[in-house]
């Protein structure tokens, strides 16, 4: 107690108050008071509905096939964002005037911030808990092993929970910058468009402005999601539908034997080079060879090829055996042969049909059909693995070095937010009131 | 025309259409004109964006000066790198840009069309001129023609001028200090100013006072004189160029250890209303008390100081349910807990009737005969008048900066003034266009030339 003659303030000035790790566990505690009091707690059902809402719309898809397991991943990338943007960002807002009273009163701001980074680390957990078993109860599921543990689930918990952590802070500087909820709540859903706009991968931005995506939490976030559920070996099954789009379409037209043998010689083209390899029979007719080449099924792989547009080989081998005016060659014998290809230049030296350079052929059918002669589950198939050959992303490989990275990116992330909200709040004294 | 020269008419005028560029010259001749009637300094109307600010200031419109500053500021900018990328023949970052640019580009005209507009109505109002002037700043173009006339014509006088601070404030200043005691609190304050935009803000000055224990003080003044400012300055909260000591012991250097012997209770209850007011008082404690305290000795003191201020019977209740009175009491009981020699209270009694405002400044009188300094603002001091021993007026001056119009015992005051009550000494020295004598500067001068002897 202080008396008349003034010793309370040399007593004072000995004491020794808690330091700035002391005070952490004032307000650590404080806050857990206000999870239960002030209702905090309703973060984990909301987590929980949305997550919910999300696995039950996009789930299905999710491992099956790239569009949509990287539809399903940006949209939880969105959830886990959300989750954590909003579970701090009226935090110091709300109760700035109660920062400055205690900030006045000895408060360190780097304590605050620290035992409201711990409470939210909590929070953020349980956030990610909650979601995770969320998703598989709707049909997400994240089976196999991971590559930092045995279970892929955690694997996908720690990027989730770092998105969500990292989110959180984000907020969390935000409401250190802003002095009214209102405000905060202005600028949130910028900061969320921000995020989704700039988190790459889903939508298409201009080259220009792509290094903007080094600046958002999405990215690094999708990224890390995309490489662990190996997004580049999955099917791209968007052609299907495409694919059924223009099965009905005509395609053919109206093409030279010149125009066919030529493209047959052309040995620069590996695929006619791989036609031309095929080993066929000796002392047959061309006719022989031809319906050989049609009906037998060793050669199914060979007639499917395609040699130019949308005209396989098989449309041109039927295409000429059914061609009258090439009667007399196709009943020619072939002799000592052993390739195609060196039928084809067999054919093709010979003066009558050299004579016959400049007759039209023409093919008319439609895409369903070319795709049924090919055989229609392989051709899917290989469209299928084409296309995911050029949707590949090195960024989502299933390596060690990209989960890590992207990890790494969002803690730096962490960090810098974390030091912003500190150096901000320091600022607090110069409020006006 | 040359890229450079592109940038620079840019640059100065924010346009290099010769036909804008020449309106833009006239209208720095305008301001460079009407700078000088209204006692700005006409060299600012050289300066760009600075001029708009000063244009504000003139206006008596200082708040929409600084918008106006800025947004065209932005808007300069902004046509400066888009020169630059042209010159730089960048068009592909140009054309990718080019909707942002667009939209960001068009919102800040829009702003600065509307703080141009409210800049310019103030001055319709400063020069006492028609409303349909406002016609010509609508169009940039024309906005060279008010300027011109109002600043060429003779007839055309500012109702209201930029005062020259440095001389208003030598003619106020006193030169004394009071002298550092070893028992209460010396404030000696030369002044307390934030820089803002193109000058010096000066929110107080020259404020000399030595307290002795044991005395509860009236802090009055009317709003906007500087009360919480130089209470935050005296507690060290917000530094001034000043040195204030407490029980001799320098608030500034030391104000580490010293903040805890300042008890400062807001005017607002800043409180969290989700928690109980045994765990908020537990928590103040493990901030304000040492920390070598025993746990036991701590719940002592928090269940002492419940017992004082009567809170223990709500003690497991949440703040939020308590009444106004209670409220306040907690807020006063969270910095009474440290027990510190300096309690600052502003207006604890708002929001409270007369009978528990009395109680609560009897309770601060018993505080204060414990041998603390106990200073309070409030808006109804008469009621309570006899329970204080010292009086602190501070007034806002002509070049609105906080003052102290008179500090010594309640009687003095009263005679000092004039005035019996202390609220007729607060309408006494407000300006008046708030309803007051407008006597501040009288006063001001008065007390000057008293410390000064």
């Amino acid at each position: 107690m202080a008396d008349k003659n003034g010793n309370a303030s040399v007593r004072q000035l000995e004491v020794r108050h808690r330091g700035r790790f002391g005070q952490i566990s004032i307000y650590f505690g404080k806050f857990i008071r206000m999870f239960v009091y002030q209702s905090d707690w309703k973060v984990l059902p909301m987590a929980a509905i949305i997550a919910g809402l999300v696995g039950f719309a996009l789930g299905r898809e999710f491992g099956i096939n790239m569009e949509g397991t990287l539809t399903a991943t940006f949209a939880v990338v969105c959830v886990c964002i959300w989750n954590g943007s909003f579970n701090s960002i009226q935090v110091v807002c709300r109760e700035r005037g109660i920062v400055k009273r205690e900030h006045r009163s000895g408060m360190y701001i780097l304590s605050y911030i620290l035992s409201h980074m711990m409470y939210q680390l909590i929070l953020c957990i349980l956030q990610t808990v909650v979601t995770l078993i969320v998703l598989h109860l709707v049909g997400m599921k994240f089976p196999g092993k991971g590559m930092f543990t045995p279970w892929m689930v955690v694997d996908i918990g720690i990027t989730l929970f770092l998105i969500t952590y990292a989110s959180d802070l984000l907020s969390l500087w935000i409401s250190t910058l802003v002095h009214s909820t209102t405000t905060a709540m202005t600028i949130m859903p910028f900061v969320l468009i921000f995020q989704l706009i700039f988190s790459g991968g889903v939508f298409s931005i201009p080259a220009v402005v792509k290094p903007i995506e080094l600046l958002t939490i999405s990215s690094p976030g999708l990224k890390a999601m995309a490489s662990q559920v190996n997004l580049n070996d999955l099917p791209y099954s968007a052609v299907d539908g495409m694919v059924k789009m223009v099965d009905k379409v005509e395609v053919g037209g109206r093409i030279t034997l010149g125009q066919v043998l030529d493209l047959l010689q052309d040995e620069k083209n590996p695929m006619v080079a791989e036609i031309r390899a095929v080993k066929v029979g000796n002392t047959m007719t061309v006719r022989e060879i031809g319906e050989d080449l049609l009906n037998n099924d060793t050669y199914a792989d060979l007639r499917g090829k395609v040699l130019v547009g949308n005209v396989t080989l098989g449309d041109v081998i039927s295409a000429l055996l059914n061609t009258e005016a090439l009667n007399e060659i196709l009943d020619m014998e072939v002799g000592e042969v052993s390739t195609l290809g060196e039928v084809i230049d067999y054919l093709a030296a010979d003066d009558a049909i050299r004579s016959l350079r400049n007759e039209g052929l023409d093919i008319h059918m439609t895409v369903g059909d070319a795709i049924d002669i090919i055989g229609r589950e392989e051709t899917m198939a290989s469209i299928r693995k084409t296309a995911s050959e050029a949707m590949y992303e090195p960024a989502y490989e299933n390596t060690s070095g990209n989960i890590i990275n992207n990890w790494l990116h969002i803690l730096v992330f962490i960090l810098v937010f974390a030091v912003l909200s500190v150096i901000t709040l320091e600022f607090i004294d110069k409020d006006k009131r | 025309m040359t890229n450079i020269l592109r940038l620079v008419l840019t640059l100065f005028f924010d346009a290099y259409n010769p036909i804008l560029v020449a309106a833009r010259a006239l209208f720095i001749v305008g301001a460079w004109l009407l700078f000088r009637k209204s006692g700005i300094k006409s060299w600012w109307a050289l300066i760009p964006w600075a001029r708009e600010y000063q244009l504000g200031r003139c206006a008596a419109r200082e708040p929409e000066g600084r918008y106006f500053c800025v947004t065209s500021m932005l808007i300069t900018l902004m046509s400066v790198a888009i020169i630059c990328f042209q010159w730089n023949d960048d068009n592909e970052t140009l054309i990718a840009f080019a909707p942002l640019i667009l939209v960001v580009l068009v919102s800040l005209l829009l702003i600065r069309f509307i703080y141009n507009i409210r800049v310019f109505s103030g001055l319709i109002r400063i020069y006492g001129v028609s409303r349909w002037w406002i016609v010509f700043c609508i169009f940039d173009e024309l906005r060279f023609i008010p300027m011109l006339t109002w600043g060429a014509g003779g007839k055309y006088q500012p109702a209201w001028k930029v005062e020259d601070l440095k001389a208003e404030m030598e003619r106020l200043a006193t030169h004394g200090s009071a002298a550092v005691m070893d028992e209460g609190l010396t404030v000696n304050l030369k002044d307390r100013h934030v820089k803002e935009f193109f000058h010096k803000k000066y929110l107080l000055k020259d404020i000399h006072m030595a307290i002795p224990q044991g005395h509860m003080v009236l802090l009055l003044g009317g709003s906007g004189a500087g009360k919480t400012t130089f209470l935050n300055a005296v507690n060290g909260y917000e530094k001034a160029d000043a040195k204030v000591t407490l029980n001799g012991n320098d608030m500034y250097s030391d104000y580490k250890k010293m903040q805890y012997e300042v008890g400062f209770v807001p005017q607002q209850e800043l409180i969290r209303g989700k928690d109980t007011v045994k765990r908020t008082l537990l928590d103040a404690a493990k901030l304000r008390l040492s920390k070598d305290i025993p746990r036991e000795d701590r719940e002592k003191r928090v269940h002492e100081v419940m017992d004082i201020f009567g809170l223990l019977p709500v003690q497991d209740n949440m703040v939020e349910k308590l009444s106004g009175g209670q409220k306040k009491r907690l807020s006063i009981s969270m910095e009474f807990i440290s027990n510190p020699s300096l309690f600052i209270l502003d207006e604890p009694d708002s929001g409270l009737d007369g009978v528990m405002a009395r109680e609560l400044f009897e309770q601060l009188r018993g505080i204060a005969d414990t041998g603390k300094i106990v200073i309070v603002i409030t808006h109804t001091p008469d009621r309570v008048i006899d329970l204080f021993d010292d009086v602190i007026v501070l007034a806002k001056d002509s070049s609105r900066t906080g003052r102290l119009a008179f500090y010594g015992s309640i009687d003095d005051a009263r005679s000092f003034f004039g005035r019996q009550t202390m609220e007729e000494i607060v309408k006494s020295i407000n300006q008046k266009e708030e309803g007051g004598d407008g006597l501040a500067d009288e006063f001001v001068l008065k007390y000057a030339e008293v410390q000064n002897g």
